[in-house]
């Protein structure tokens, strides 16, 4: 899949450069608008990446005339303005999703993906560690046969360190992922709901599963 | 109506009236005053012209007495004649007091009558005047007494009088003319002082009602109209311009720095972001290097936060902070909460329970930030309950009213903290505060209670030191009428 960027920060615009090509994608990205537009109206993208604050030309001068030369490319805006009717007026200019500033970099993947109609191949329906399976679409966990019931918050903690098996995951990135990423508890609550998944998950079983790693995270590995 | 327009009619009015009052009464009493002097010179010129007639009638040589039929002397019948032509009363005297003649015309009765003999033989020959009242009650009599005892050979005095009631009687017409036209000339002053005090208020009124239109960041382009005349009013309008001038200007750089902040600050945390979360997903990391890359994360989050919350909080003073309303069911929002609630209660060792009614609860309202209102609250009563405490999420629906709370048994607030908690930074001393904690920013409650006003709602506390504390969110349930998506500011 392929994907342009229009970012004028540099070190942002190769940080997402980056890790959208660790995610496996194709990735051109350019630092001014004017050459931006010019980029995104001959190349054949599956999406467009395009920061709304941009020297020569502004972003939404970009999106504007893609639109109103009926290039339907679909178009992820990067923003530092948190409001809603800022991105309710993006959304009507033509945009297919925001991120808002600063962002983290599973979510700019996810919409990413999700813009891109990536295939549903490369994330596999089912995840599996150990005698572990994860049934991503019917939200379904099992293990060693038993079904196992977990509230939504439980599923979520469990499904992400599912998706990432034998990494270590930090405490922030579990918390953005299962909550909004906006809100900030204040407390590890993480801790809690790992407690909760290891008695449901780990408990009377062998192998232990979920493993902690003192002041950054946890990690799912058998 | 508690006015200046109403104080200056009040005083304007009070004013004419006392005055138009005393000027009227001056006038009468110098008019009596006048009407007496008049009628002093009168009687006191008829006395005198008597006595004159009398001197002048026996000078020629003319008889002045006769004597009636009886044998007691009284006046010739052709001065008799004359004198009973004079207006008033007369009296006349022989030098051992015998009535000469009295005028008929004035009907006396027997004491009075000898009254003002009395008063002739009082007089001694001397010339005299005086006021007097015979009987209790009755009329009062005004007199000059005349001796012409070396004029005319039986001697003797004039005596002529007046009723003082003939005086009254005649200012009579004029009292009634004071009367009518006070009354009038005071109403006449209140009118007056209405529309004097209203043209002098009603400029200012003009100037009132055009600020007050003038109610946020959208509307301070606008100025009074200034009117040529630099009166008191011009120059108000001046200030008030010049005032508004420097208001929209510090907007203005208000709105540019929000708007600016959100770039400039929120790029470089981007960028910190990326990298480190970059590095910390880095395969096979040491967790060395991890542990402190997490805390990096953790305080990049913070400062995102507190970003969000600062740039919030501007444009709400602005005006210009968003809200998008849905029609949303509180009872859903609550109970996805519920979960969340429980994780942070339990992590504090806390019981946290939900109590919402069986239906759906449906208001027009912004779900994500009564989503964070919520959770703020959570956050809040979860932090200040000590281990075995109890956490209440609570939502209840009124007439024309959705309540929406968070009680807890926690340590409460002190009374004279409360004024204060919903201020911006404001944070209870350290004793508030679990050590074990690091504190907040201090936001968590103003950002709350924008949420539930920007929402046409109150937010509201009550608090026992170390017995617990409930806030209570009121949101306005009209709303509920119209469940479509309305984009609306506050």
């Amino acid at each position: 899949m392929k994907l342009l960027v229009i970012e004028d920060d540099r070190t942002v615009g190769q940080y997402v450069k980056r890790g959208l090509l660790e995610a496996g994608f194709q990735v051109d990205l350019v630092v001014d608008g004017a050459e931006g537009l010019r980029v995104a109206s001959e190349g054949h993208y599956d999406v467009v990446v395009l920061d709304l604050r941009l020297p020569t030309l502004e972003g939404r001068e970009v999106l504007r005339t893609l639109r109103d030369r009926g290039n339907p490319v679909p178009v992820l805006v990067l923003t530092a303005q948190d409001t809603v009717d800022f991105k309710v007026q993006a959304l009507r200019m033509g945009a297919d999703d925001y991120v808002t500033k600063p962002f983290a970099l599973e979510e700019l993947l996810a919409r990413v993906e999700a813009l891109g109609r990536r295939p549903k191949a490369i994330t596999p329906p089912v995840l599996r560690v150990a005698d572990l399976v994860l049934d991503t679409g019917s939200r379904e966990v099992r293990r060693g046969g038993s079904s196992i019931e977990l509230t939504p918050k439980e599923y979520a903690v469990l499904e992400y360190l599912m998706r990432h098996p034998g990494r270590v995951m930090p405490r922030t990135l579990i918390t953005e992922y299962a909550w909004d990423y906006h809100f900030d508890p204040g407390t590890n609550i993480v801790d809690v709901v790992i407690t909760r998944l290891r008695k449901k998950i780990d408990h009377g079983r062998a192998p232990k599963l979920i493993h902690t790693v003192r002041g950054v995270g946890y990690v799912v590995k058998a | 109506m508690e006015t200046i327009r109403g104080r200056l009619t009040a005083w304007y009015a009070t004013a004419l009236a006392l005055a138009l009052t005393g000027f009227v009464v001056a006038l009468y009493l110098s008019q009596r005053h006048a009407s007496y002097q008049e009628l002093d010179r009168r009687i006191a010129s008829e006395a005198d012209l008597t006595a004159g007639i009398l001197a002048g009638v026996s000078r020629a040589g003319g008889a002045v007495v006769q004597r009636d039929p009886a044998g007691r002397p009284e006046l010739v019948s052709e001065l008799t004649a004359t004198l009973e032509a004079v207006p008033d009363f007369l009296m006349i005297t022989d030098s051992l007091g015998q009535v000469l003649f009295a005028s008929s015309r004035t009907q006396l009765i027997f004491e009075q009558f000898e009254q003002l003999r009395r008063l002739i033989l009082e007089a001694g020959g001397r010339r005299t005047e005086g006021t007097v009242q015979v009987i209790a009650g009755g009329p009062t009599f005004r007199y000059v007494v005349r001796p012409f005892g070396d004029v005319v050979p039986v001697g003797g005095a004039v005596l002529a009088g007046a009723r003082l009631e003939s005086v009254e009687l005649g200012l009579r017409p004029l009292l009634s003319t004071f009367l009518l036209t006070l009354p009038l000339g005071i109403l006449a002053a209140y009118v007056l002082g209405w529309w004097l005090a209203f043209r002098a208020v009603e400029p200012v009124d003009r100037i009132t009602t055009e600020v007050r239109e003038i109610t946020d960041g959208r509307s301070l382009h606008r100025r009074l109209p200034v009117p040529l005349v630099k009166d008191e009013v011009g120059r108000l309008a001046d200030t008030l311009n010049q005032m508004l001038n420097r208001l929209e200007r510090s907007f203005g750089a208000l709105r540019r720095f929000t708007a600016d902040a959100s770039h400039e600050l929120k790029t470089p945390l981007t960028v910190l972001r990326t990298g480190v979360e970059r590095a910390i997903t880095t395969p096979r990391l040491p967790q060395e290097a991890l542990a402190p890359l997490e805390e990096a994360l953790q305080e990049i989050n913070r400062m995102t936060e507190l970003v969000d919350t600062l740039l919030t909080l501007a444009r709400a003073d602005e005006g210009t902070a968003p809200l998008h309303r849905e029609a949303v069911d509180l009872k859903k929002l609550v109970e996805e909460t519920r979960e969340t609630g429980e994780l942070l209660a339990e992590e504090a060792g806390v019981t946290m329970s939900v109590a919402a009614p069986a239906s759906p609860v449906v208001v027009a309202v912004d779900a994500s930030r009564i989503r964070q209102l919520v959770l703020n609250l959570l956050t809040n009563a979860v932090k200040y309950t000590p281990s075995g405490g109890r956490v209440t999420l609570w939502l209840e629906q009124e007439d024309g009213a959705v309540k929406l709370g968070v009680s807890d048994t926690g340590i409460g607030i002190a009374a004279g903290d409360l004024p204060h908690i919903f201020d911006r930074f404001w944070r209870a001393d350290s004793a508030r505060t679990r050590t074990s904690e690091r504190p907040g920013a201090g936001l968590g409650l103003a950002i709350c209670k924008w949420i539930a006003e920007a929402h046409g709602g109150t937010i509201e506390v009550q608090s026992r030191s170390g017995r617990g504390t409930t806030f209570t969110v009121t949101l306005p349930a009209a709303s509920v009428a119209h469940p479509t998506v309305i984009d609306s500011s506050r």
